[in-house]
């Protein structure tokens, strides 16, 4: 379950960051307004549940047309966050801007209980199998959701294996040379936002229907490093490497330290550990292998000859161009 | 008319703390060219390494100081081990964001693991509350304001009239050149690494005094009134991040006063992204390897 949403989410921020080369640092916002959104054109009116809880909205949308609104919403939220690229700004100015948005709209947020639930979130956000019970109810929802993977990774597929998926690492690599090539590369980066920007609607959304709740908390920034780390592990710009470092990092270090034995004394210590044993192996892998487990297929190169595959590889963390002075 | 008053000089109390913490950041980032965002993480190790000090009852300013050192020897260790060199393998801008993100939170999250995830505090040190020209201040505000100013004012000396200021200056605007020119300039990185850690240090617990209690979210919370303020002042540059400290804090205490407390940081970041629109180089925006950040 965990593992589909993180997969979307995560192969959305690969197209941004590992394919595109947005450095995104504000991609859990993204995920947080697609769950937000389902929320509240799910829960009905406020009278409903007793009304302890307020929300702006007060509409009950079917679950399919809910979630095709977070897509929508990621999508729009992705490209507002991308615009603060259009300035050319350099790469790690524009990443510090992005972890600030990112603390500033939980702080926003958190501010305010009246907009979207404050600092203690949303809850009761209703289950669309709720009908049926409770484990085959979840078990369903896990069938749903493993489609909506399979559909999202061919989807993922055709737009970063495709024309599109080249301009667009072609941009990455040398945004001046693409624009030369006739790319726009505004626009080409405003749609990789979009269209990461929904994946990661959709997989709030997702999340947010089967866990039931949503808050500040749940989107810390810390989370946009987890699902950053999948991608840096598992190879930039390579969706089945993305994959399977969502699944080592998002399933078996976030999930699977809440199944060790607590230490009394400690609480919270294996989780606090989860996230050092997750921030130390960023950057282990940032200094041994940028290019992660699986590096990226770049078939192109083999027509070209030694020449071609000697130059630098441009997986990002690698050098594509010269250090700056 | 009362409220704005009082309000102003909550401001520069503040402001005084962010000017610190960000003249450090910004020092750094001018002289090594290289977005220290672990710097919220130090600035939180610093505030929980004042703990144990303070019980072992050492005074509170003595701490600071310590703390200071402590942090800038840190931060020193970090770039030498780290940082500098996955810089001299040529790792691009972002590269070294996602390594100095990560640190930070490998640091908040080691601190976590040490003190849990309780809040903190040093207990009341505020002190008397004095009154003058309708300013209302406790007297460990005006200790910090002193200490503050007094730090501005040795780092101007340190810039303008020194050997060392020079050399740091001309790294600052034109890393080869300086070098070629026979300055040390990864000597001189690593004085820059430590004075940013010592300001940072010192503003970590100059804020653990003002805000009277903390947890481990800290540094990574006050990472944006601080790059707000080294932006508006224009990134690489001390005095512009100076004034853009005072101003930063001025303006979020006055609005905190009239509107809701709870958007002071709002301010903040709507000061940043204001001045990315407007100005990305920064008010004070002048030829330093900043500038390059806008192309």
């Amino acid at each position: 379950m965990y593992l589909g949403t993180d997969l979307l989410a995560a192969w959305g921020l690969n197209l941004e960051f590992g394919v595109s080369g947005v450095a995104n640092l504000a991609y859990i916002v993204v995920v947080a307004a697609g769950a937000y959104t389902y929320a509240i054109l799910s829960l009905g009116p406020d009278t409903g549940n007793g009304g302890f809880q307020q929300y702006v909205l007060g509409i009950q949308l079917p679950f399919f047309v809910a979630v095709i609104a977070a897509a929508v919403v990621g999508a729009v939220v992705g490209v507002l966050i991308g615009v603060t690229g259009l300035k050319r700004i350099r790469q790690d100015y524009q990443a510090m801007v992005m972890l600030v948005i990112s603390l500033m709209a939980a702080t926003v947020i958190g501010a305010d209980t009246g907009f979207l639930g404050g600092q203690p979130g949303l809850s009761l956000i209703p289950n669309p199998f709720s009908s049926l019970s409770p484990v085959t109810g979840d078990w369903v929802y896990v069938a749903m959701v493993a489609f909506a993977c399979v559909v999202g990774y061919f989807v993922m597929r055709r737009f970063t294996g495709g024309p599109m998926g080249r301009a667009l690492r072609a941009m990455r690599d040398d945004e001046n040379a693409a624009a030369a090539m006739g790319f726009s590369v505004v626009k080409m980066r405003l749609l990789s936002q979009a269209v990461g920007g929904a994946f990661g609607g959709v997989s709030g959304a997702l999340l947010v229907a089967f866990i039931g709740g949503w808050s500040p908390g749940a989107w810390a920034y810390v989370e946009t490093l987890a699902l950053l780390t999948a991608v840096i592990v598992g190879g930039m710009g390579n969706d089945f490497g993305v994959s399977l470092g969502t699944f080592v990092i998002a399933v078996l270090l976030l999930q699977g330290v809440q199944f060790l034995p607590q230490i009394p004394s400690h609480t919270g210590l294996t989780e606090a550990l989860g996230w050092v044993v997750l921030g130390t192996l960023t950057i282990a892998f940032l200094v041994v292998r940028p290019q992660g487990v699986l590096k990226e297929r770049r078939p192109i190169y083999r027509f070209l000859g030694r020449q071609a595959t000697a130059a630098p590889d441009g997986d990002g963390a690698g050098s594509a161009t010269a250090p700056p002075p | 008319m009362h409220l704005l008053i009082e309000s102003i000089g909550f401001g520069v109390a503040s402001g005084s703390v962010l000017a610190m913490g960000s003249v450090g950041f910004t020092l750094q980032f001018g002289i090594s060219n290289v977005l220290n965002l672990t710097y919220g993480g130090l600035m939180t190790l610093g505030a929980f390494l004042g703990l144990p000090l303070l019980g072992m009852g050492l005074n509170i300013w003595v701490t600071m100081a310590l703390c200071g050192l402590m942090i800038g020897v840190v931060s020193v260790v970090f770039n030498r081990t780290l940082v500098s060199p996955l810089v001299r393998r040529g790792m691009q801008p972002f590269g070294l964001v996602v390594v100095t993100v990560s640190a930070g939170i490998v640091l908040e999250y080691v601190i976590v693991a040490v003190t849990g995830t309780s809040t903190q505090s040093y207990g009341n040190l505020s002190g008397a509350t004095l009154h003058f020209l309708g300013f209302t201040l406790t007297s460990a505000q005006v200790v910090i304001i002193l200490v503050t100013v007094g730090l501005m004012a040795g780092l101007h000396l340190l810039l303008t009239r020194t050997q060392l200021g020079r050399a740091m200056r001309a790294t600052s605007s034109n890393r080869t050149l300086a070098r070629s020119c026979g300055i040390a300039t990864s000597r001189i990185s690593d004085i820059a690494w430590f004075l940013s850690g010592t300001l940072c240090g010192m503003a970590g617990i100059g804020l653990a005094i003002t805000l009277e209690s903390f947890d481990f979210t800290l540094g990574s919370v006050f990472l944006v009134p601080m790059i707000a303020a080294a932006v508006l002042g224009g990134v690489g540059q001390p005095y512009g991040a100076m004034v853009g400290g005072l101003v930063v804090g001025i303006a979020s205490q006055v609005s905190a006063a009239y509107w809701d407390p709870s958007y002071e940081s709002v301010v903040a970041f709507a000061i940043l992204v204001i001045m990315l629109l407007v100005r990305p180089r920064g008010l004070f925006g002048r030829n330093s390897s900043a500038n390059k950040l806008v192309a």
